[in-house]
């Protein structure tokens, strides 16, 4: 199948943080040097690179490359023209997320910070509004009593409903991911005992990020380790949040070694250290995962952090008697939160959390499916 | 077998000495040199026979020089390396000892032996021996000979006004060389005319022009004819009779006139290639372009719009194509007229392609420009320059098969604003990914092909390459120098060259001339043919053979009162082929230096019943 040139995709992807991509001249250093390329063909970087200075837009959406590369950054150090392969591979991540949301708004937000920001005050003063006008009877007696302020039951079902309708861009974005890399419609014609067995390694990766460990000498040991507590962090949150609101949101408090209270303090402090310090990573430039941020990684670090950071001032708030304090911080919280998952979860960096793993599989179905194929073709060749 | 006799020749006894190097291990590692001195001493007419580390060196030319004093010595041979390498240095030798240098054989027992034979030690010795048995074979019969001297003229011809021919004629006259420079066109510049700034230096090539032009006006000795061609040509090195057509004089009507030339050089340039009709849509398609057309439409674009806009369309694309008419592949490629493909690169089209996209990109930033190329040869100083700023310029460039040529169609006309031209190909770089790309221009980085000059090859019978240019005698040793004595080659008559080397050619070929200019007369290698006037019958066979016009010729002459037809040999044409030796039903004609009686006798020498030989073989 002939691919038609976009002349203009290298243009396009200053947007996303790929304004080196002219320097390169394919010398293939980049892949020479990536400890993760050679498991995949060993063609990444130097194939993203070459599809987007070429403008082969096609088989840039269809590739999985970008996701399986966790940016340690040799390629960038060893780069005979300083193209910057490692930050090429990063901008290529973003422009997949806007390629595969469908509702334009991944791809607004990344052009545009300013369209990012005003979404995020906007869902934000929303969410504020319907404290100020719907919240329930303020009272200011100990114990503080948040659930009569903010019941549980609305909370509970605020949640579902955000969390319906982001489920619902999210992977409806995941379907176009799997519909773009498989080849539109061939994937039907995959067997679906492939699809099942593949299964396995999303979850290995989701949970253990294992191929971010294989990442290059100028990863810092720590990294893998910060990311996995982060993650682990988010995890909890979630499921606090989502499904076990009503054991965490109590008016009750609890003493500190009781569970309710560690998990919580436990996923504020894995959400608060790392993206403290990668925040001030990003600020000195001390990684080189680092040393290029879009307005789009500062908005998400610093969000996420102020969301825990909010949390935790609530909790602390209640269990020491200040309901107004509580109330008001509540609500600071939330409007917080709310933008962040709505921007972030279906249409921004949050999404990786899904797409990377989603990756892994896709790969593994594909080498599986290529398997079958192969032997099947070598069966007809020798009957 | 024959045993080596000397009672054949009436002459006294020769007195030989025969010189054998070790050439520092590189012989007699292999060659048993002591054994081949002894054995050398039993061969008649050897005197002395002596192995030395280095022959070459002072105190092996000396131990020559210092025998033939010595032991009145009267011929000398040497056995050691190729005598491309070191015959004239011991002719030399043999000359400061007294004696005539061509009573000198070289025997190369280290290509031909040691280096041939290293695993057979005893086979080296015994074929070294029988070498040094035919060299002393032969110059038994070697007679004194010395150099043909002819008139000089000293005058040169330069054969086309490019900046080739312009580098040798103000080289020549500023060395006080009288020169005649002969243009068919009516302006002085050749191609560089046609161009616009020139790799690697951006320099305007008209600035070139004006330079060279300073530098021929600047000296009388320099006469410039314009809208000549030359038409014939007789004679040989030092003295060719040149006859010149063209508006000579001042009437401007079209006269000839003859003049006598000492040297000649061809600096007759080269050609585009032209596509044929049809090939990448050339002439078929407006935007299908070769790089003289594009370079000269550059020229005439106004920047201060901002676009490029050729026969009314705004250019918003372009792509260049390298390798049109260059590193053609049989089979794939189609053949010229003349059956042939061209096969070699032509060197300059990477770097102008380069230079020309930049340039483009430089002047139009918003221009897409798409480089397709087999390669990137840009070998010279200050060319990969232009790759490097043409990829950060965002020049994109793809890499094709030479086997699987881009493909061009017309994209169709539904949309007029739509790029016209639809290419495609397989691009290497991202691994053979088949890929189409529209433009509205497609540029053909077009080769160099030989220039149209049958006439002037038939007439000085230039030796011409598979590549149709003309052919220099060696491309390393003898760069400028072919087979005919007295032309030479400067610049791109001689095969693709950019601009720098073509200058150098130049200045080298106008050293070479100058230096024959040295002496009044011409001297030449005695070796050519010569008539034994009482055996030569008259058959003409000898003319019939001979490949070198006037170089042997039927004179009438006295014999014994009679008047016949004998044949005659001009020197300075003869190039001492033998072809008319081969052919002489009477054995009339010799080859001085190389005479029949001499081969004889080396064959002799070879299959010698020498006693030793044998036990060395065994």
């Amino acid at each position: 199948m002939t691919t038609q040139l976009h002349k203009t995709l290298h243009e396009e992807m200053h947007f996303f943080g790929g304004k080196d991509v002219d320097l390169c001249m394919n010398c293939g250093t980049c892949t020479v040097i990536c400890p993760l390329a050679r498991d995949e063909g060993g063609t990444f970087p130097r194939r993203i690179i070459r599809l987007i200075q070429t403008g082969q837009k096609r088989l840039l959406v269809k590739s999985l490359d970008p996701w399986m590369c966790y940016y340690c950054g040799d390629c960038s150090e060893n780069c005979p023209r300083q193209a910057n392969p490692a930050e090429t591979m990063m901008a290529s991540r973003r422009y997949l997320t806007s390629q595969y949301d469908w509702t334009g708004l991944a791809r607004l937000f990344y052009k545009s910070a300013m369209m990012e920001i005003l979404t995020i005050v906007l869902v934000g003063l929303f969410v504020t509004g319907l404290f100020v006008w719907f919240h329930g009877p303020m009272v200011l007696s100990f114990p503080v009593q948040l659930n009569t302020f903010a019941p549980v039951k609305w909370v509970e079902l605020g949640d579902w409903i955000m969390a319906g309708t982001l489920s619902f861009f999210l992977l409806t974005n995941a379907a176009r991911m799997v519909w773009n890399t498989l080849g539109g419609k061939q994937m039907f014609g995959i067997s679906s005992l492939i699809y099942f067995k593949a299964v396995p390694v999303f979850f290995d990766h989701m949970f253990t990020q294992r191929r971010s460990r294989q990442c290059g000498s100028t990863r810092s040991r720590s990294f893998w380790l910060k990311h996995l507590l982060l993650v682990s962090g988010y995890l909890s949150m979630l499921v606090l949040v989502l499904i076990l609101l009503r054991w965490f949101q109590t008016d009750r408090i609890y003493p500190i070694y009781n569970p309710q209270r560690l998990w919580g303090y436990y996923a504020t402090l894995a959400l608060l250290y790392p993206t403290g310090a990668f925040l001030i990573s990003r600020w000195r430039r001390k990684e080189p995962i680092h040393f290029f941020s879009e307005a789009s990684d500062w908005i998400f670090l610093v969000m996420l952090f102020l969301t825990a950071l909010t949390g935790i001032m609530v909790s602390l708030a209640r269990v020491n008697g200040f309901p107004m304090t509580t109330y008001v911080i509540y609500v600071i919280h939330l409007s917080i939160a709310v933008p962040m998952l709505v921007v972030e979860v279906p249409f921004s960096k949050w999404s990786h959390l899904l797409y990377r793993p989603l990756a892994m599989y896709l790969v593994s179905v594909k080498k599986a499916a290529a398997a079958v194929s192969l032997k099947t073709q070598t069966e007809a060749a020798t009957a | 077998m024959n045993t080596i006799n000397n009672s054949q020749h009436d002459h006294q006894e020769p007195r030989i000495g025969v010189y054998i190097c070790r050439c520092g291990g590189n012989i007699s590692d292999v060659v048993d040199v002591d054994r081949v001195a002894e054995v050398s001493r039993h061969i008649p007419g050897v005197v002395v026979a002596k192995v030395h580390t280095f022959c070459c060196s002072d105190p092996g030319q000396n131990t020559i020089s210092q025998d033939i004093q010595a032991e009145k010595l009267d011929r000398v041979v040497v056995a050691s390396c190729s005598p491309f390498l070191h015959e004239l240095t011991f002719r030399g030798a043999v000359q400061r000892g007294g004696l005539n240098p061509y009573l000198y054989e070289h025997a190369n027992i280290r290509e031909q032996g040691s280096w041939a034979h290293k695993h057979d030690p005893a086979g080296a010795t015994a074929k070294s021996i029988r070498m040094i048995a035919a060299a002393v074979g032969k110059l038994q019969y070697s007679t004194p000979l010395d150099q043909i001297r002819l008139p000089n003229h000293r005058k040169a011809l330069v054969i086309g006004g490019g900046v080739a021919g312009m580098k040798v004629a103000a080289d020549l006259a500023r060395r006080g060389i009288p020169v005649l420079l002969v243009e068919s066109s009516g302006r002085l510049g050749g191609r560089l005319n046609q161009w616009n700034r020139v790799f690697p230096t951006d320099t305007p090539a008209g600035q070139l022009v004006t330079k060279l032009l300073a530098q021929l006006d600047a000296n009388p000795l320099v006469e410039i004819l314009l809208n000549c061609k030359v038409t014939a040509v007789t004679g040989f090195v030092g003295s060719f009779q040149v006859t010149i057509e063209g508006p000579l004089g001042p009437s401007g009507a079209m006269t000839s006139t003859q003049t006598t030339i000492g040297a000649i050089v061809m600096a007759t340039g080269f050609k585009p290639y032209v596509p044929d009709d049809g090939e990448f849509l050339y002439k078929k398609d407006p935007g299908v372009v070769t790089m003289p057309e594009f370079i000269d439409l550059m020229r005439g674009q106004q920047t201060d719009t901002g676009e490029l806009v050729y026969k009314g369309r705004t250019i918003r694309s372009v792509a260049f194509l390298h390798c049109v008419g260059s590193r053609q592949i049989d089979g794939v490629h189609t053949p010229r007229a003349d059956g042939k493909i061209n096969t070699y690169c032509s060197r300059v089209c990477c770097t102008t392609t380069l230079q020309q996209a930049l340039a483009a990109k430089e002047r139009f930033p918003s221009l897409q420009v798409y480089d397709l190329h087999q390669d990137i040869r840009t070998y010279g100083r200050g060319h990969e320059d232009y790759y490097v700023r043409a990829g950060k310029a965002g020049v994109v460039f793809f890499r094709y098969h030479g086997d699987e040529i881009p493909r061009v169609a017309l994209a169709d006309g539904k949309r007029p604003a739509e790029p016209s031209l639809h290419i495609t190909f397989k691009d290497y770089l991202t691994w053979g990914e088949e890929l189409t790309l529209d433009v509205d221009m497609l540029v053909l980085a077009v080769g160099l092909m030989a220039g149209d000059i049958p006439d002037l090859i038939n007439m000085f019978k230039l030796p011409v390459g598979e590549d149709r240019f003309i052919q220099e005698i060696h491309p390393k040793l003898r760069p400028v120098e072919i087979s005919v004595n007295g032309v030479l080659l400067a610049g791109t008559v001689q095969g693709p060259m950019n601009i720098e080397e073509t200058l150098n050619a130049a200045g080298a070929a106008a050293v070479k001339a100058s230096a024959m200019f040295l002496k009044d007369v011409v001297e030449l290698n005695p070796y050519v043919a010569q008539v034994e006037t009482d055996l030569c019958q008259g058959s003409g066979a000898c003319v019939t053979q001979c490949e070198y016009d006037g170089a042997i010729v039927m004179v009438e002459t006295q014999v014994n009162g009679k008047t016949v037809r004998q044949a005659k040999v001009n020197p300075g044409l003869c190039v001492g082929c033998g072809a008319c030796v081969a052919v002489c039903p009477t054995r009339a004609i010799n080859l001085n230096g190389w005479r029949l009686d001499q081969y004889d006798a080396m064959v002799d020498g070879l299959t010698a019943d020498i006693p030793a030989v044998a036990a060395a073989t065994s």
